[in-house]
């Protein structure tokens, strides 16, 4: 309830964004009572930034080699053909 | 100096820019002419791509295999959408690594930047769910062999 409050959106429209998070471990809710207190997970968050910089270094090594590619053809004369 | 500039946008998307020192057309054929691409995208030393199909028109196929230093290997298959030379490419792909990916859509856009090119690829991913699993899956089989994610997430 608390989580929806800032936002126009219906408690159960709330619910199913939560569950999605949920599902692909970005959050951790438990039961207490009646509430679903929400927390983010630590191991979640940092399996997206693991992915990003394994993605940043495999990016950056085809991305300077792809630099000598273009230099070749441009030194060939190649570039516009 | 990194060039490279690699952003979360909202939920679904990652876009990547990268400046060149080489004008639109020759940074475009380098994303579809076989022979160039085998040269530049191998991801970690080491790994090589022994074929590379890539058919550039509307619908074509592509399918490219890698080989890593210890003979393993995985590989990506995929279909062109769009592409105006030497602006624009849309091509859908996904891994195999063995177990498929959800598909990645994937923009990428080639501007004249001074004397040489701005790339801006995006990436369009899986919801959070299907990323959540295909990042599990990456990590296992060692995706930074390639892009993509992503190519998905990729």
């Amino acid at each position: 309830m608390q989580l929806a409050e800032p936002f126009a959106m219906t408690q159960p429209a709330i619910s199913r964004h939560l569950k999605v998070l949920e599902n692909a471990g970005l959050i951790v809710r438990r039961i207490q009572g009646a509430k679903r207190p929400c927390r983010l997970s630590s191991a979640g968050i940092e399996t997206v930034d693991r992915w990003l910089a394994m993605l940043r270094d495999a990016l950056a090594q085809n991305y300077d080699r792809l630099d000598g590619v273009l230099a070749d053809m441009v030194e060939n004369g190649e570039e516009l053909k | 100096m990194s060039k490279l500039t690699i952003k979360t946008e909202g939920d679904l998307h990652v876009v990547v820019t990268r400046h060149f020192n080489a004008p639109p057309q020759a940074v475009y054929r380098a994303h579809i002419e076989p022979t160039l691409i085998q040269r530049w995208m191998l991801g970690p030393d080491g790994w090589t791509m022994p074929v590379c199909t890539n058919e550039a028109r509307p619908g074509g196929k592509i399918r490219f295999e890698w080989r890593g230093p210890d003979g393993s290997g995985f590989y990506l298959t995929g279909e062109y959408l769009e592409l105006e030379p030497y602006s624009r490419i849309v091509h859908i792909e996904r891994m195999h690594l063995p177990d498929t990916t959800p598909d990645n859509h994937v923009e990428t856009r080639f501007d004249p930047d001074g004397s040489g090119t701005l790339m801006t690829m995006r990436m369009t991913l899986p919801d959070a769910e299907t990323r959540s699993m295909m990042l599990a899956s990456g990590m296992e089989h060692g995706m930074e062999a390639s892009y993509v994610r992503l190519e998905g997430l990729i």
